[in-house]
Order: C-alpha cells, then sequence, then structure tokens
C-alpha cells in the first residue's frame, strides 16, 4: 500500500533489537520516516515536539517495560489529551497477560501486539493500523 | 491450577518458544535436542546468559537461557545488518530480550492451561565461559538447542515447597 510511505512512524522500546527489527519491517512496507527512542520519557518529549512543529507523528509503538516511563503510562498519558487522537498508540510488547491488555485498551490502545511477532505478521498490523487512522482522520473532518 | 512440572509438556512448550523467537525476530531456523531432566547440582558453560525468576503458588524456580558470544554475533547481523560490528552492550541487549520472548511465552501458552505463573524481570550475565550454576539439589531441566552446529541451552530449575509435590514428572 503506496500510502504507508507516507507515515511518520515512532519506534520507543529500550531494546536496540526490538527497534532496530520494527524499523526493518517498517523500511520493507516503504515507511522511511520512522524515529525511534529509548524510554518512556524521550518519547513524550519526542511525541509533544513533533505536535508542536505541526508534524505529528501518525503512528507511535510502544514497549510495556521501559526505564523512567512506561508504554502504558505513555499511552495513558496521551490518550487523555484530544489534541492526539488521531495518532495511534500501539502497545508492541512481550506482556502477554490477558488483564494488562485489557489494561492497554481501556486506555485506549489502537492495537496490541505480542512479541515475537514475525514481519509478515507485523507488515498486516501496520496495514490495519493504517485504516484505523483514516477512519479516525475522516470522522474528525465530517466534526469540523 | 495444574503445578508445573519438569516433564514433556513443558519440553515441548520452551521447544516452540524457542523456535518462535528465533524464526520471527532472526529468520533462524533451530532444532531442539533431547532434553536433560535431573536433580542436584549443575552448571551451564556460555558466554551470555538471560535468567528470570518464575513463581506459583507453592513453586519457585529460575528460567536461563544460556548461549555463546559466536551464536549472538552470528544472529545479530541479520537484524542490524552485516555493516555494524556487534558490541557487548548489544550482545547483552538482544540476549536480554530473547530471553523475555522466549519465557514470555512459555508464560503465555502454560497460563492458558491454569498454570497461573508470573515472571520476574530478566537479567543478563557476560563473561566469557562463565558458568551458571544450580546450587540448590531441586529438580532440573536442560533443554539443549542447536544452530547451525552452535549449541545454546535452555535451563529450568524448580523450587517445590511442599514435600508431598515433587516438580519432577514420575514417569509412568
Amino acid at each position: 500500500m503506496s500510502q504507508l510511505s507516507q507515515l511518520k512512524i515512532l519506534i520507543a522500546d529500550d531494546h536496540f533489537l526490538v527497534r532496530q527489527f520494527v524499523r526493518n519491517t517498517l523500511q520493507e512496507a516503504k515507511v522511511t520516516n520512522i524515529q525511534t527512542a529509548a524510554d518512556g520519557n524521550e518519547a513524550i518529549d519526542m511525541v509533544q515536539k513533533a505536535k508542536e512543529v505541526n508534524q505529528p507523528y501518525d503512528i507511535v509503538f510502544l514497549d510495556w517495560n521501559m526505564p523512567t516511563v512506561s508504554g502504558l503510562e505513555v499511552l495513558s498519558y496521551f490518550r487523555n489529551l484530544p489534541e492526539y487522537e488521531e495518532t495511534a498508540f500501539v502497545m508492541l510488547t512481550a506482556e502477554s497477560e490477558q488483564q494488562n491488555i485489557m489494561k492497554a485498551i481501556k486506555a485506549g490502545a489502537t492495537s496490541y501486539i505480542i512479541k515475537p511477532v514475525s514481519p509478515g505478521d507485523l507488515s498486516k498490523k501496520l496495514v490495519e493500523i493504517y485504516q484505523w487512522i483514516q477512519r479516525r482522520r475522516q470522522k474528525s473532518a465530517s466534526l469540523r | 491450577m495444574q503445578n508445573l512440572k519438569l516433564d514433556e509438556h513443558l519440553s515441548h512448550e520452551i521447544a516452540a518458544a524457542v523456535k518462535a523467537a528465533l524464526s520471527t525476530t532472526f529468520g533462524v531456523e533451530v532444532v531442539p535436542g533431547q532434553p536433560e531432566i535431573g536433580r542436584g547440582m549443575v552448571s551451564l558453560v556460555g558466554d551470555v546468559s538471560g535468567v528470570i525468576a518464575l513463581v506459583q503458588e507453592g513453586l519457585e524456580g529460575t528460567m536461563t537461557l544460556c548461549m555463546t558470544f559466536e551464536t549472538v554475533r552470528d544472529l545479530l547481523p541479520r537484524v542490524v545488518g552485516n555493516a555494524v560490528s556487534v558490541t557487548r552492550e548489544m550482545t547483552v541487549d538482544a540476549v536480554g530480550e530473547i530471553t523475555n520472548m522466549i519465557f514470555g511465552q512459555i508464560k503465555t501458552q502454560l497460563n492458558k492451561r491454569g498454570y497461573g505463573l508470573k515472571l520476574g524481570i530478566p537479567s543478563v550475565v557476560t563473561g566469557k565461559g562463565h558458568f551458571v550454576s544450580q546450587f540448590h539439589r531441586g529438580p532440573y531441566m536442560i533443554v539443549p538447542f542447536y544452530l547451525d552446529g552452535q549449541l545454546f541451552q535452555v535451563h529450568v530449575a524448580l523450587y517445590g515447597n511442599s514435600k508431598d509435590d515433587s516438580p519432577i514428572a514420575k514417569s509412568s
């Protein structure tokens, strides 16, 4: 899907292996605007700064367990701010307890992906997330 | 709640989790070997090991992934590319994350069947030719894996709190 190449994506994970793995998969899907954060604080800072210069991220991948601020806390923080409602926040984590998945969904996660995930499955998820963004933008446009 | 046992069922879950983590992340196929189940002191020898605590009601234990630097150095370029030289920090980071993925998946699969396992946060130990030693006389299982002829191992040690409920599966 050529529209995927227009996406701006942040990968927040304290493990370089995951950041690089996700970057590789996104690049295979022709996404080029990819940035990374190594902890929750850095992710919050980068998402806010991108918004301030009117170049917001379309998708933010969040690990659950990260130093300083967890992925769930990052998700909850931004989901309480209406100006980020068109941003997809996606949990990408080895945390697989059903109660934690429900916690993330209740906090507003757009999607929940359990590691390990194959490049093929991650690409399929990317398309679903892109479609979510499109629907969210159409909804916002219709309310203006 | 089902009690965790060192049996064929657990070794199958370990093999499935290791194969899934390494094939999805690195695109490699690993071959599991014959599990060894025993009791008492045992040591694994490796260069980089991921260790994680596990707890079930009435049971405590550890799970360890023990690899050589050579194995990790063969795996990493498949994700980071050949142009990047693999550092010690990258090796530690990678084994920490592989440990997370493997033991997280084992927990997920077992908990779907009512085991109620909880895991701690993994630690990674490095040092060429270090020993990972089990200092108690309880039961253990070692599952060997082969990746292009290189050996790495997963070790599970359990400490049952109840005298009547040995974590070693009784042979039928």
